[in-house]
């Protein structure tokens, strides 16, 4: 498979789940204020700014916003073009890449990806402002379809497998700031109110994060009810069952790897597959106490960055084969990855100009 | 005669009309459409319209239109009328492109070989050496079956007698032909009838023979040539087609940057590895194809392929340095090309022609610049021309001064009034719009024309131009058995 066309399957299925990702942490967020507005002030900054802090933009969004509102985040994480990863700069580049293999893809992958981008330009804030549950949950059955078109129509290939890779890294990533962004919150809220963090509040919260990993009803069978935060981290870290925590994520990023290169266990072939592998194994033997002892934001932070090195050596091994910019001193620049601490990988794009030229 | 055509004006003494004749009666080759098309009410026909732009989007048909804040996609538009040929014509013609393309081929050959052409003094040597288009560096080069020109489409005009005459040939890369592939598909979900009703020559099986000729032109004849399609990427206007290309002859499509020359072998980067290419169908210009050669400034090219190419190690279709049989200039001189080559008078005519390089052409044409077409020698899609009947003699004096300072640049030719063809306006009238028609010649060990080619029409009212970036559109074209 050209290594442009394994890329362009990587982003493609990459940058839908971060859309789907991003769909529901706004649709949690709006029904945690309604069951919060009898508790709390609901036009409280806290509850919006943990949204920009989970897709790690604090800076871009203050040049652009002066204020963490229901409408300036929403308009910023779905609206915003010069957002990379609002939902309509990242369907509008998931369908970017689809269109550059619109020949290695089925068709009607095509169209759900196309359906989507036409359905985003034509809402409106004052339409997302009105019905956020029925536009969220658009966004989420939209990627749903897309996923399930994809297992139905595309061969179980190589391309198959850097499609899944794409999925589950993202997957995992947002899991985990999700979650870290959760403590974050907690953290700085028990600090200045001086408060136990286990109030109602706090369960409800949980429970948001539950919602926006779909896990709420998963979590309940595995744990009845009981939900305290130390189960919660281990049903979304470490469960291995449960399609959207991060060991299973990662589990599957593994097998989809290893069945590109042929590695197995104790044998790996190449350093995505030793990183993804080792990542792999440590989640398999770690349990909550060892989180803990670690601090929770630290192993988290570490965990993101190491998934971070699991993409870049797909790029390196996959992508950038033989490609010259990559073999020059300047490795940084040509990696399509923004390379800061909590940054979140993005596609690099192409010349414009030149293409149009041409007859 | 159905409610549509009984309305329709064809205009018979100002033009050649396509479906009524001098005498006011429909040709014989269309009666079935008329009576097919009697049948149905402006209902049916906004049915049958919204069937069309449903398969055209959902295929995905569109075209950019740039200058806007983003590229906007368009459909391309169509036409329900499909333009019929009947079998006879469609001899003549196809007989009349194979003797042209394969004359025009021994003439590449000749220009990059001996130039025994030019020694002869049929042409002119400085319109062949002072032509942007000759490539210096492909003097002596030998491509496989010495075929240059493997994939053509000349522009073919119809005049007020219904003569066919060749306006273009456009021997570099070009583009249309999966619009001639999908204005079929559409026709034949919208009109199922009608194609019970004739005997239509199929043209689904270009991408086959497409990929043949590119098969048959693989340096290397003792493995199994791989093919790849080159494209300049997504924002070309013509991806759509590239994709189309590829996908239709199941082989890969590539960008620049997927291939990579080594010890002037051309492979493609995959993920497991390099794998060798053997033929290229590239959709990138000349000027763009190597920036070690032509444009340093290329992102769309791969450095080293021009040297690949050279040392026969890969094929290029079309190859480089086609364009400079593609001049306007040159073209004037194409019967004289069939005639020396081939010993033959020519089958399909040229349209009368001026050269502004020639002194009493240059006297004649600053003489007459109210009724002739000026043309630059170099330039498509419609640009860079003067049409004198429609201009003002303050245009007319900013060309005369042009083409006194550059004489080689500039051709005239009297205005044609391309024949017409009745087509929807609104989905209730039917207009008379002028229209081209672009047949696809394929050139590796045979010539193949598939029966057909892009008719190309005028949609708005009273142009003469027919190219997409200037408001055409297309119809189905039918060649049929009688």
């Amino acid at each position: 498979m050209l290594s442009r066309v394994a890329e362009s399957l990587f982003w493609m299925s990459r940058y839908f789940e971060r859309a789907e990702n991003t769909a529901r942490f706004l649709d949690v967020n709006f029904n945690l204020l309604l069951d919060l507005n009898k508790i709390t002030h609901v036009e409280n900054p806290n509850y919006w700014i943990a949204l920009i802090l989970v897709t790690s933009d604090k800076e871009r969004f203050n040049n652009l916003y002066g204020e963490y509102s229901a409408q300036s985040v929403t308009d910023y994480l779905v609206f915003n073009k010069n957002n990379p990863n609002s939902i309509i700069s990242c369907i509008g580049l998931a369908r970017e890449n689809a269109r550059s293999i619109i020949e290695s893809i089925s068709s009607e992958m095509w169209e759900q990806v196309n359906n989507l981008y036409h359905y985003l330009q034509s809402v409106t804030p004052h339409f997302v402002h009105n019905d956020p549950y029925g536009f969220y949950k658009e966004i989420k059955n939209a990627s749903h379809l897309f996923q399930g078109i994809t297992d139905n129509t595309f061969s179980r290939n190589e391309g198959w497998d850097f499609i899944q890779i794409a999925k589950y890294l993202e997957r995992s990533d947002n899991i985990a700031r999700l979650i870290d962004v959760k403590y974050h919150m907690l953290l700085s809220e028990a600090q200045s109110q001086a408060e136990i963090v286990e109030g109602s509040e706090d369960i409800i919260q949980w429970m948001a994060v539950l919602k926006s990993c779909s896990a709420l009803e998963a979590f309940r069978k595995v744990y009845l009810s009981k939900i305290d935060p130390d189960n919660i981290l281990r049903f979304l870290i470490l469960d291995r069952t449960f399609p959207r925590s991060i060991n299973f994520s990662v589990c599957a990023a593994e097998d989809a790897l290893w069945r590109i290169s042929g590695s197995s266990r104790h044998r790996y072939v190449n350093n995505a597959d030793r990183l993804i592998g080792k990542l792999e194994a440590e989640l398999s033997y770690t349990n909550i106490e060892d989180i803990y002892s670690k601090g929770l934001h630290v192993y988290l932070e570490d965990l993101e960055q190491r998934l971070v090195k699991v993409g870049e050596q797909v790029h390196l091994t996959y992508f950038a084969y033989h490609t010259p910019e990559i073999e020059s001193s300047d490795i940084a620049e040509a990696l399509p990855f923004t390379g800061v601490a909590g940054g979140r990988p993005n596609w690099s794009q192409a010349q414009q100009h030149q293409q149009q030229q041409q007859q | 005669m159905s409610r549509f055509f009984e309305r329709y004006e064809a205009e018979t003494s100002r033009f050649f009309d396509e479906v009524i004749s001098k005498e006011g009666i429909a040709r014989p080759h269309y009666d079935k459409l008329l009576h097919r098309f009697g049948q149905f009410s402006i209902d049916d026909i906004k049915a049958r319209r919204e069937i069309v732009n449903i398969f055209f989007r959902n295929q995905g048909i569109t075209f950019t239109v740039y200058g806007e804040e983003e590229g906007v996609e368009r459909i391309f538009p169509f036409d329900l009328i499909p333009r019929v040929v009947a079998a006879h014509e469609w001899q003549a013609i196809e007989k009349g492109l194979v003797q042209r393309i394969t004359a025009l081929n021994e003439f590449l050959y000749d220009i990059y070989h001996t130039q025994k052409i030019l020694k002869d003094k049929i042409i002119p040597p400085e319109l062949i050496l002072g032509s942007q288009h000759f490539r210096r560096e492909f003097v002596g080069v030998n491509p496989p079956l010495g075929i240059y020109i493997h994939v053509t489409g000349s522009d073919i005009i119809r005049d007020g007698d219904g003569n066919y005459l060749v306006l273009e040939d456009n021997l570099r890369t070009p583009s249309g032909v999966s619009y001639m592939l999908q204005n079929r598909q559409a026709m034949k979900r919208a009109f199922p009838v009608l194609f019970d009703k004739y005997k239509i020559r199929p043209i689904e099986n270009y991408p086959q023979e497409l990929l043949r000729t590119l098969q048959e032109i693989s340096p290397d004849s003792r493995r199994e040539p791989n093919v790849v399609v080159l494209t300049p990427g997504i924002y070309n206007s013509a991806y759509f087609e590239h994709s189309f290309l590829a996908r239709q002859m199941g082989v890969e499509l590539t960008e620049g940057k997927d291939l990579v020359v080594n010890n002037n072998k051309v492979y493609t980067r995959t993920t497991r590895g390099l794998e060798r290419v053997d033929v290229i169908y590239r959709r990138v210009d000349d000027a763009y194809i190597d920036p070690l050669v032509f444009r340093p400034d290329s992102k769309l090219g791969v450095a080293g392929l021009v040297n690949a190419y050279r040392k026969g190690n890969v094929t290029l279709a079309n190859a480089i340095g086609t364009g400079v049989a593609d001049d306007k200039v040159i073209y004037s001189f194409v019967p004289e090309i069939i005639k020396y080559y081939l010993g033959e008078d020519p089958i399909l005519q040229n349209v009368p022609t001026w050269l502004a390089s020639n002194p009493s052409h240059l006297k004649y044409i600053l003489e007459n610049l109210g009724t002739l077409v000026v043309k630059a020698a170099n330039e498509s899609g419609g640009y860079g021309m003067l049409i004198g009947p429609e201009s003002t003699i303050e245009q007319q004096e900013n060309f005369a001064e042009m083409i006194v300072a550059h004489p080689r640049n500039y051709i005239a030719q009297p205005t044609i009034s391309l024949s017409r063809h009745p087509s929807f306006f609104n989905d209730t009238d039917l207009w008379g719009c002028h229209i081209d028609l672009r047949p696809y010649v394929l050139y590796g060990k045979t010539v193949t024309i598939v029966p057909g080619g892009l008719t190309r029409v005028a949609l708005k009212r009273g142009s003469l131009v027919v190219n997409s970036s200037q408001g055409g559109g297309s119809k189905d074209t039918w060649v049929v058995d009688e």
